[in-house]
């Protein structure tokens, strides 16, 4: 599904990825671990497409076509998700909407017509139960005056109407309480299927415990250092970062 | 006969009007003493200027004095179009006349500011004339539209509407049409009396290398409300100026304004609020949006008066600039004279949020759209404001 060879990307000219591989097939769970500043939020905007970051050098192709000549709405159309790790607050536009507007565009990009208005209110009162999310921060203005545990289900709801192919969570368990992080994690091995896969970045080993990856990678400095199963996770949370770079 | 708008001034008979000789003579004194026209030396015409107007050849619109009936609909219309002027059968309690029946003793309470208005009291071609009797609340809205057509014509207007003691209504203006190389100067005098509620929603979107110059006065009297929303959309040149009298104790004024500037369109709006009575308050809020090379500006003044505590004032400006080229010039001003009051002020420009860009296209949006949403969601405070379903019909056609 996604294929990622040798990518370099920079920001500012500082050179963020240093030749990052990666590989992720339909169906699988990829988490992506490592310190403060190894570049993980870099790779989860440089595959949504955000122009801040410039690729250098290497190739990212998904499902079989080359992801970096997409404009950022294509990619999404073509079934890449990003959670974001600071959701923005859009005041004035509402969540309803805006995801009714964002469904239709990939609907009609693959050829589908626009869902009623009928369906479309079905699938947002199954879909926000799913993350318990209140039908009243659904008509809301996006993210405005939620709190930070509600911004986070407000992406997982928003990725429940989408059901993208990839989805990439960045940092998606920064500032949940233990309760939130259940009910996220939960929305997300409910969407889970042999057809799409996820990429879970995260700095911790907690999100782990409920999303339980294939494949868990060490990102330092730019590359992936280690690759491992479930079990890596548990290993750097003991040991710490520390240990990863003495390795190197 | 055709000449610039200093000819209309000096040439013609200018009492269709009755207005009293001292304002007369001070409106003559203005226009010669600021020699015919303001220059940007002049504070209040700093970023907005006139030569082109001065230039302009024209010919006066005179409106025919009997209206041409219309037939009755969900709105009480009245509709000026070339020298004709049509008019809905008005309801009970509701007057409407030719300003040849204006009513005279308002005038007292009114001094005339500035240039605009100066040209209109000496030169105005006529007007409607309005008034809501005491205690009668309208259920209809009255509509009135200004369609604007052809070139080099000069259309001088002066409005008045009087709400008696607990009347209410509901009024929607709109400046529409396609003209060119053209002048209008609108003004509206709005007297609104004790415990009565006005809503007015001005809609201003005439089409072609039209200028429009449009006043509204509102003097307000004990525990009256007022709301008024002007919203100007990709017009050519338009110059509003809103001024509230706030006479006595109790008043409550909202003033929203939304204007969209494309090209090189230039939309200025000057409003301000005379706080001369205590336990007031007054809510300003004005959003901008500018493409490409158009120009705005925006100069909100409050004037708390000496005696005049307890108010609670209210403004803020935020614009968005689309371009590089795009430019807005915002002074938000207060002068406070009376000590125990709570007033706010602020401006702020700026782009597109590009997070929340980044956000929707990441979503499936294209840009194009994201870029519509966004612009709609930033001026959905004020569009929400409105009242008249024909204009928010009109605004969402816009923003879409």
């Amino acid at each position: 599904m996604l294929k990622i060879t040798d990518l370099h990307a920079s920001i500012n000219g500082t050179e963020i990825l240093k030749g990052l591989n990666l590989e992720i097939k339909a169906g699988e769970i990829h988490a992506i671990m490592g310190p403060n500043g190894a570049g993980k939020s870099t790779l989860a905007s440089v595959l949504a497409g955000k122009e801040d970051y410039e690729v250098t050098s290497g190739a990212i192709t998904f499902e079989d076509q080359d992801l970096l000549e997409m404009s950022i709405e294509e990619r999404a159309r073509e079934g890449v998700f990003l959670a974001f790790q600071y959701p923005v607050e859009i005041p004035g536009v509402s969540n309803v909407n805006f995801l009714k507007t964002a469904m239709n565009e990939i609907r009609e990009h693959k050829g589908m017509p626009a869902l009623s208005a009928k369906d479309f209110l079905r699938l947002v009162k199954e879909k926000s139960a799913l993350v318990d999310l209140d039908a009243s921060l659904a008509s809301r203005a996006v993210n405005e005056g939620f709190s930070g545990g509600e911004k986070k289900r407000n992406e997982i709801f928003q990725m429940a109407m989408l059901e993208p192919k990839l989805a990439v969570l960045d940092e998606t368990d920064s500032g949940l309480d233990i309760d939130a992080l259940r009910i996220v994690a939960g929305g997300v091995n409910t969407l889970k299927s042999a057809n799409n896969a996820t990429l879970v970045i995260t700095h911790y080993q907690r999100l782990l415990d409920h999303i339980i990856p294939d494949f868990v990678h060490v990102l330092y400095d730019g590359k992936i250092v280690k690759t491992g199963g479930k079990e890596l996770a548990l290993e750097l949370e003991e040991k710490g970062y520390d240990w990863i770079k003495s390795v190197e | 006969m055709s000449g610039t708008l200093i000819d209309f001034c000096k040439q013609l008979e200018p009492t269709a009007l009755k207005l009293p000789a001292s304002l007369l003579q001070a409106a003559r004194d203005g226009v010669e003493f600021q020699h015919h026209f303001p220059t940007t030396r002049e504070e209040p015409w700093k970023y907005t200027r006139l030569g082109r107007v001065a230039a302009l050849k024209l010919t006066p619109v005179k409106i025919n004095q009997s209206a041409e009936r219309l037939a009755a609909s969900e709105t009480i219309d009245i509709i000026f179009e070339q020298e004709t002027w049509h008019c809905a059968e008005p309801t009970a309690g509701l007057h409407i006349n030719f300003s040849a029946d204006l009513d005279a003793s308002a005038w007292n309470a009114c001094t005339l500011q500035g240039h605009v208005q100066h040209i209109n009291a000496l030169s105005a071609q006529g007007g409607v004339a309005i008034r809501v009797d005491a205690n009668t609340k309208l259920i209809k809205p009255l509509r009135i539209i200004h369609r604007l057509q052809g070139a080099h014509t000069g259309l001088i207007l002066h409005h008045q509407l009087i709400l008696g003691n607990h009347a209410s209504a509901q009024v929607e203006v709109f400046f529409e049409g396609t003209s060119e190389d053209s002048y209008a100067n609108v003004l509206f005098d709005f007297f609104i009396g004790a415990g009565a509620n006005l809503h007015t929603d001005m809609l201003q979107q005439t089409k072609g290398t039209h200028y429009g110059f449009h006043t509204q006065r509102i003097y307000q009297q004990k525990d009256s409300t007022v709301a008024l929303q002007t919203l100007t959309a990709h017009t050519h040149f338009t110059r509003n100026e809103v001024e509230v009298f706030s006479q006595e104790e109790g008043t409550h004024t909202q003033l929203y304004g939304a204007f969209i500037g494309r090209e090189n369109n230039h939309i200025d709006n000057h409003t301000y609020v005379h706080h001369t009575a205590p336990n007031c308050t007054s809510d300003e809020n004005y959003k901008g949006v500018l493409a490409d090379k158009a120009t705005g500006v925006f100069n909100g003044k409050v004037k708390v008066y000496q005696d005049a505590q307890k108010i609670n004032a209210y403004q803020s400006n935020k614009n968005i600039l689309l371009s590089d080229l795009a430019t807005i010039n915002a002074k938000p001003e207060l002068e406070i004279y009376a000590d125990d009051v709570k007033c706010s002020h602020g401006s702020t420009t700026g782009q597109l949020d590009q997070h929340a860009l980044f956000f929707l296209r990441a979503r499936g949006i294209s840009e194009t759209k994201a870029t519509d949403m966004l612009i709609k969601g930033f001026m959905a405070e004020i569009v929400g404001a409105v009242k008249s379903s024909h204009i928010q019909e009109a605004l969402h056609a816009l923003l879409d």
